[in-house]
């Protein structure tokens, strides 16, 4: 087989692989992209996206369950589950199709099939066992993304004991469920079943949810998620799953005693590895550490013209992070001047629940971990006219500033909207605003984002409606 | 005051709130940001001293690239050596000198030694230089903002290439001290200096500093400063030359000296001076002897 050269050969079609071959492309680079299952990667097929779509409809239901409360009378409301999870497949497709144009648009040379190394600069791509082309470039990024964790004893079956992808096509709405884990992604499939009128249990670890938020997020979203009806139990563990013909016994442990409690159905969401096997680093220098390849600040490996970004290299999981990375990491190659590191402390992290939850930046215990002085601000949603006008009167928005240089170190906000807020956060972080610009800055009213302002007034002891 | 968009200092609000808590000046610092703007990892580097960072163009992949890495040694001598050639206004001043009758003397001294040691060219500079700088104190200091700084010895730093990089022992008080003495320490010091033998307080302090790259034929070259210190001598190769004197074209040998000068400390006309004085001492050499 011929090998066909290539400037820059990428190894997965995620939010990560396909930004990454398009800047690629822009630049002038001939690009070729392997994926072997669906451009887009899991972001948009099997994660961030389609989760969107559910949970939107969750949000609906809620609200006509609420209806009453707007003066509106709703009757014999139902909801045809099986159109709400094709809805979400069908967002899915749409996006992923875009996909395909957009590299097509930019010329870049997509194989389907499964990219593996094959000694310096070469890459062999797979398709069902048989070998299909040879690549070489002086330049490959691995971009393999990641998958959910699965822990001994506790495997997803697919039927009875789910992970993400069986999670977001069920049948039918399960009775009962078991969500373990309480990061981003438990949370999200726990609220959504909420919503849509399951019983929902979640079981996490550590002693609080949402455990790398801000700890006055973690206590308000489990406050809300309770008065919803939500059954959360923290510092407990899931020993055992013992599979019914149509349901699931759960050992919990939990303050030392074991208690056995029966689900329709269980999530595991106990979270991620990188997808480092089979494709070919034994015989490279590319070191993994914990499920994870290894890189430095402009996404080199070990291994001299090889390169990893997004999930593979860990955490934060985040599609945004690995598009970021990916820009940043061929920019590099291209000698682009004026190219930056990615500097983690300004990637924003959003969850979707109801609440929904967004952060940026060192939450108050990390910051004061560091050795900062802080000053903190601390704004509820029920004192802003717009969430009571919205009746949406839950949340806060919690900012930190290190005490001497006014520093914007972190901001937490839980509440209606607060995904598309954030980011106001995250530019100021970006360029390095202090206190006085955001004080000085100009909110407009009414808006949800007055609360932002307020936030940052309240840490210097100027806050107005509180 | 109106300042216009070419003069304008980008940096980020926390950069300017750090600088001025800092007091440093931002247009002495190259910014890494977005455009070159400052931003708080350029003064994080270092609270008190502008740098500059610097990213490659573009990326070495491939074998072809060996790591070395660098040693504390090499960090802290490029370190200085960068903070000196982009803080200290350096000016330069060169002179040449005939050192025939230096070469003479080397040769009657060394040849009553009879083997028991060995004088060399430069030891000759190191003697010189002291003694240039006691009869001419205005270049043996250094700058500070409240004064300059004059001192009363002089200590000449000898630069020394080692295999683990720079290294500057210091003969203390070499204008006390005879040819033989400055020749024996100067022996001791430098292949102390290799074996990473010496004692902080060796290389550490000084007034002035001579570098000398004559025995690699280097006819001249200028210095960086090696700060706090005002003045760096850079020493060429000794040549044999045609020259004019009394009407008649002779063969004389003339050696390049070079003067790296902190202009803030020590003006043009002060160097100058201090060099027609080194000169005399290295082109009659018994005059040291007064």
């Amino acid at each position: 087989m011929t090998e066909q050269k290539f400037d820059i050969i990428i190894v997965g079609g995620g939010p990560g692989g396909y930004v990454a071959a398009i800047r690629s492309a822009q630049l002038g680079m001939k690009v070729a992209l392997v994926e072997s299952q669906h451009l887009g990667g899991i972001c948009l097929n099997w994660g961030c996206i389609p989760t969107k779509a559910l949970l939107r409809c969750s949000e609906i239901n809620h609200l006509f369950n609420h209806a009453d409360e707007f003066g509106f009378k709703v009757s014999g409301l139902e909801f045809n589950f099986k159109k709400i999870i094709e809805r979400s497949r069908g967002v899915a497709k749409q996006l992923s199709g875009g996909v395909q144009h957009l590299l097509k648009k930019n010329k870049v040379t997509v194989f389907d099939g499964f990219g593996k190394l094959a000694g310096k600069g070469k890459l062999s791509v797979e398709k069902d066992g048989k070998k299909i082309a040879d690549l070489g470039s002086p330049h490959i990024i691995l971009a393999t993304g990641a998958r959910a964790r699965a822990l001994p004893e506790l495997e997803p079956d697919g039927k009875l004991i789910w992970s993400y992808k069986e999670a977001m096509t069920p049948e039918a709405l399960p009775k009962s469920l078991l969500v373990v884990g309480s990061g981003a992604i438990g949370i999200e499939f726990a609220s959504f079943y909420r919503n849509m009128g399951a019983e929902v249990t979640v079981i996490e670890v550590l002693d609080r949810i949402l455990p790398v938020e801000d700890e006055d997020i973690s206590v308000f979203a489990r406050k809300q998620f309770e008065k919803q009806g939500m059954k959360i139990i923290t510092s407990a563990k899931v020993t055992k799953l013992d599979k019914g013909k149509d349901n699931v016994t759960a050992h919990i442990e939990a303050g030392g005693k074991t208690e056995k409690a029966s689900f329709d159905r269980v999530i595991m969401a106990v979270g991620i590895v990188g997808n480092t096997e089979d494709i070919g680093l034994e015989k490279t220098k590319v070191k993994v550490d914990r499920g994870h390849i290894v890189t430095n600040e402009w996404s080199q490996t070990d291994e001299p013209g090889v390169f990893a970004i997004g999930d593979v290299t860990g955490p934060p999981w985040l599609a945004h992070k690995a598009s970021h990375e990916g820009v940043i990491c061929v920019e590099r190659i291209k000698g682009l001047n004026d190219v930056h590191p990615l500097d983690v402390t300004n990637i924003p992290g959003c969850t979707y629940c109801m609440p929904q939850v967004a952060s940026v930046g060192l939450t108050e215990k990390a910051a004061k971990k560091k050795g900062h002085k802080v000053k903190v601000g601390k704004f509820p949603f029920m004192a802003n006219g717009k969430a009571i006008a919205m009746g949406e009167p839950e949340g806060l928005v919690k900012t930190i500033f290190d005490a001497k240089t006014g520093e914007l170190l972190g901001a937490h906000m839980i509440g209606a909207e607060v995904t598309e807020l954030i980011q106001g956060y995250v530019i100021a972080k970006t360029l390095e605003t202090t206190e006085a610009e955001l004080v000085h800055t100009v909110f407009p009213h009414p808006t949800l984002s007055e609360m932002m302002h307020e936030s940052v007034l309240d840490a210097y002891g100027k806050v107005i409606h509180f | 005051m109106t300042q216009t968009a070419e003069n304008r200092i980008l940096a980020s609000p926390l950069a300017k709130r750090l600088a001025a808590e800092q007091s440093v000046d931002l247009s002495s610092i190259k910014g890494s940001g977005p455009h070159g703007r400052i931003v708080k990892a350029d003064l994080a580097k270092s609270p008190s001293a502008p740098r500059v960072t610097h990213t490659p163009a573009s990326l070495p992949a491939g074998e072809d690239v060996v790591k070395i890495p660098n040693n504390n040694i090499k960090k802290i001598v490029a370190q200085r050596l960068q903070e000196s050639k982009q803080t200290v206004p350096h000016f330069y001043l060169t002179i040449e000198c005939r050192i025939d009758a230096l070469l003479g003397a080397r040769k009657a001294i060394n040849d009553a030694a009879n083997g028991a040691y060995k004088i060399s060219v430069n030891d000759f500079i190191i003697k010189a230089c002291a003694n240039a700088l006691m009869a001419y104190p205005k270049a043996n200091v250094s700058w500070t903002d409240e004064a300059i700084l004059q001192y009363a010895h002089a200590d000449i730093s000898v630069a020394v290439s080692t295999e683990n990089g720079l290294i500057t022992p210091i003969v203390r008080q070499a204008e006390n001290k005879g040819m033989r003495q400055i020749s024996d320490e100067v022996k001791d010091l430098a292949g102390r200096a290799r074996e990473g033998k010496l004692m902080p307080e060796e290389f550490q302090g000084g007034t002035f500093t001579v570098s000398n790259l004559g025995m690699y034929g280097i006819k001249e070259f200028g210095a960086i400063i090696n700060p706090p210190q005002a003045c760096i001598l850079a020493v060429g190769a000794g040549e044999q030359k045609p020259f004019v004197e009394d009407g008649e074209v002779k063969i004389g040998t003339f050696m390049t000296c070079t003067l790296s000068v902190d202009h803030r400390a020590v003006d043009g006309a002060i160097g100058a001076e201090y060099l027609q004085v080194l000169k005399q001492y290295l082109e009659n050499p018994v005059s040291m002897l007064v």
